[in-house]
């Protein structure tokens, strides 16, 4: 779907030098918006037709409100386009496509466990929040940079979800020092030891995961590892964002264990976490 | 007053109007439709399929420039067996003329793809890319040596019933040298340009951006070198031309048939906004509605009138 978005708030997020800004847009995406989907955005710096850049951005959905008719689009100013972007005014009116891509799906039972890693966070509140309403339990294992990241990127915000919390920044300026996975890991062995055959009584869990690609191999590794369903949001250079021009693919493992392309575009950019293959291309 | 004619003939073919979009930026007829009705274009251009599979080259293959967009997708495609199965059934459904693009690497290669697509498949015309810039020893090879076009031009021209299309690459000192061989060769149509080679350099890595380290290079930025291109072939060579390159407005469009194109392709301006093709067919008739044209035909070359 084409349609514009009017830009209903647009603020900074956090302290200026993480440069990430709030942007919440009015307009019918957000009646079919699922967790996990990305809008493309056009970026201008006026009202007159601009090609540089020419692409449209995509951006993930942070939360989506059908009642209000609203998304939530959170950024990292990072290159002339989100620089231009980072430069709409309330009133203003961008035009959008989307909701596009295929969003998480989320487990019928059990526990939902979302791994993070730095603005890997941003897709996982819309996630956190459709989880708890459908009443499934929700644990967040975040790493981040440092206290000073977090806390721009949106920490109060799930706090305010009252969900379990996991925090590690790689400098120890908040949670535990080093990498999230090692909180993850632990969480992993207590709800499955090692050597224990599975149970009836066993918590049920799947892991949503969204952040740098090493992360998500690694994530995906330990989940392997315990038997537990994992899902990866991938992210790749797109031109079309529609399927049509396959500059987007990424290399997954099909059935038969031969290396295919999908299109993160259009088949992600959510997929299943064994499926992809992390290290080689084809 | 009557309502602008907008039809267009090309090679033996009617299109209910001038505009058609690009292969390789259009998929297989079915990623834009819920953003552009085909029924509402001339055609559209199939994504080039070559004889086998490709899975094409590594990622990453896009690369953005000012005003332009890089591109070394390395022709990836499911092959011309997998197409037959799987797309062409679905294709005589589409309300539009369907180009098919077929690629290869030896007249042996594209003479096997003419003879399985022919009148009837569902296949308007068959555009034949000897101009791919992405693949070693591909179909640019045979897009910038005149003899080497002349041949696979002929090698197809045998085996198909089909109108034929020359795409030709702007990666070439002489355009009409190389539209002069395609159409001693028997095509029927020229589109051009494709893409212009070009890189990009990253300066964190210190590494070129794109995977295959050469890129084309499309989007408004090679619109001059486009409509050149068009202007010079229209002046020498007697065959309708299907003109593209950068075309993302009417304005755009309707340079393009000024300098001698029948037709006019959007590629890498669907990027830009998916509905273009709309808003260039409307507007192309609204340029004809106020300057006074029965026909949309009546711009084509205008810009060469002495």
């Amino acid at each position: 779907m084409l349609s514009q978005g009017l830009v209903v708030s647009h603020e900074q997020l956090g302290n200026t030098d993480q440069k990430l800004r709030r942007l919440v847009l009015q307009g019918p995406a957000a009646q079919t918006a699922q967790a996990g989907q990305f809008v493309t955005v056009q970026v201008q710096d006026s009202a007159r037709a601009s090609f540089d850049p020419l692409l449209r951005r995509p951006i993930s959905i942070a939360e989506i409100s059908p009642e209000r008719d609203e998304i939530t689009l959170l950024y990292r100013i990072k290159g002339r386009g989100t620089e231009i972007l980072a430069q709409a005014r309330c009133g203003d009116s961008l035009s959008i496509m989307g909701p596009l891509g295929n969003g998480f799906s989320l487990p019928e039972e059990g526990e939902l466990w979302l791994v993070a890693g730095g603005i890997g966070i941003f897709p996982l509140f819309a996630l956190a929040q459709r989880a708890l309403s459908q009443g499934l339990k929700v644990r967040l294992f975040w790493g981040g940079e440092c206290k000073s990241f977090m806390e721009s990127a949106g920490l109060a915000s799930w706090k305010e979800l009252e969900i379990k919390t996991s925090l590690s920044t790689l400098d120890g300026s908040l949670g535990e020092k080093g990498l999230v996975t090692e909180p993850l890991h632990s969480a992993l062995t207590q709800i499955k030891p090692a050597d224990s055959k599975p149970e009836a009584n066993e918590v049920r869990v799947s892991v949503a995961a969204c952040g740098p690609k090493g992360m998500m191999q690694s994530v995906t590794e330990l989940c392997q590892r315990f038997d537990v369903p994992i899902e990866v949001s991938l992210e790749e250079r797109m031109g079309c964002a529609v399927g049509a021009c396959l500059g987007c693919v990424c290399t997954l493992k099909d059935k038969a264990g031969r290396l295919i392309h999908k299109k993160v575009c259009l088949d992600g950019p959510i997929f299943r976490g064994e499926e992809v293959v992390w290290n080689e291309t084809c | 007053m009557k309502p602008v004619d907008l039809t267009t003939q090309l090679g033996g073919i009617t299109l209910r109007n001038p505009i058609i979009t690009s292969s390789g930026t259009y998929g297989f007829g079915e990623e834009y439709l819920a953003y552009c009705p085909l029924e509402a274009l001339g055609g559209i251009t199939l994504k080039g399929i070559t004889p086998l599979p490709r899975l094409g080259n590594p990622v990453p293959r896009l690369a953005e420039t000012p005003a332009g967009l890089l591109n070394a997708v390395g022709l990836e495609n499911p092959g011309l067996e997998e197409f037959l199965k799987s797309y062409l059934p679905k294709l005589s459904k589409i309300p539009t003329a369907v180009i098919a693009n077929i690629s290869g690497f030896s007249l042996d290669d594209y003479a096997c793809m003419a003879r399985a697509l022919k009148k009837g498949s569902g296949i308007t015309a068959l555009e034949v890319n000897i101009s791919c810039p992405n693949v070693k020893h591909g179909g640019m090879h045979f897009g910038t040596d005149p003899k080497s076009a002349q041949e696979v031009m002929a090698a197809v021209k045998a085996e198909t019933d089909l109108p034929i299309i020359a795409k030709l690459s702007p990666n070439v000192t002489d355009i009409v040298e190389m539209a002069r061989a395609v159409q001693r060769g028997g095509a029927d149509v020229l589109s051009l340009i494709n893409t212009l080679l070009g890189m990009s350099i990253d300066l964190n890595s210190q590494r070129p951006v794109l995977a295959n380290t050469f890129g084309g290079l499309s989007g408004p930025a090679i619109r001059p070198v486009a409509v050149r291109m068009v202007w010079q072939v229209a002046e020498a060579v007697d065959l309708p031309i299907i003109g593209m390159g950068g075309i993302t407005s009417w304005q755009d469009a309707v340079e393009f048939l000024l300098a001698g194109a029948t037709a006019v392709s959007i590629g890498t301006g669907n990027f830009y906004n998916p509905q273009a093709p709309l808003d260039v067919v409307e507007g192309i008739r609204n340029y004809c509605e106020q300057r006074g044209y029965s026909s949309v035909q009546e711009l084509v070359g205008l810009a060469h009138r002495g």
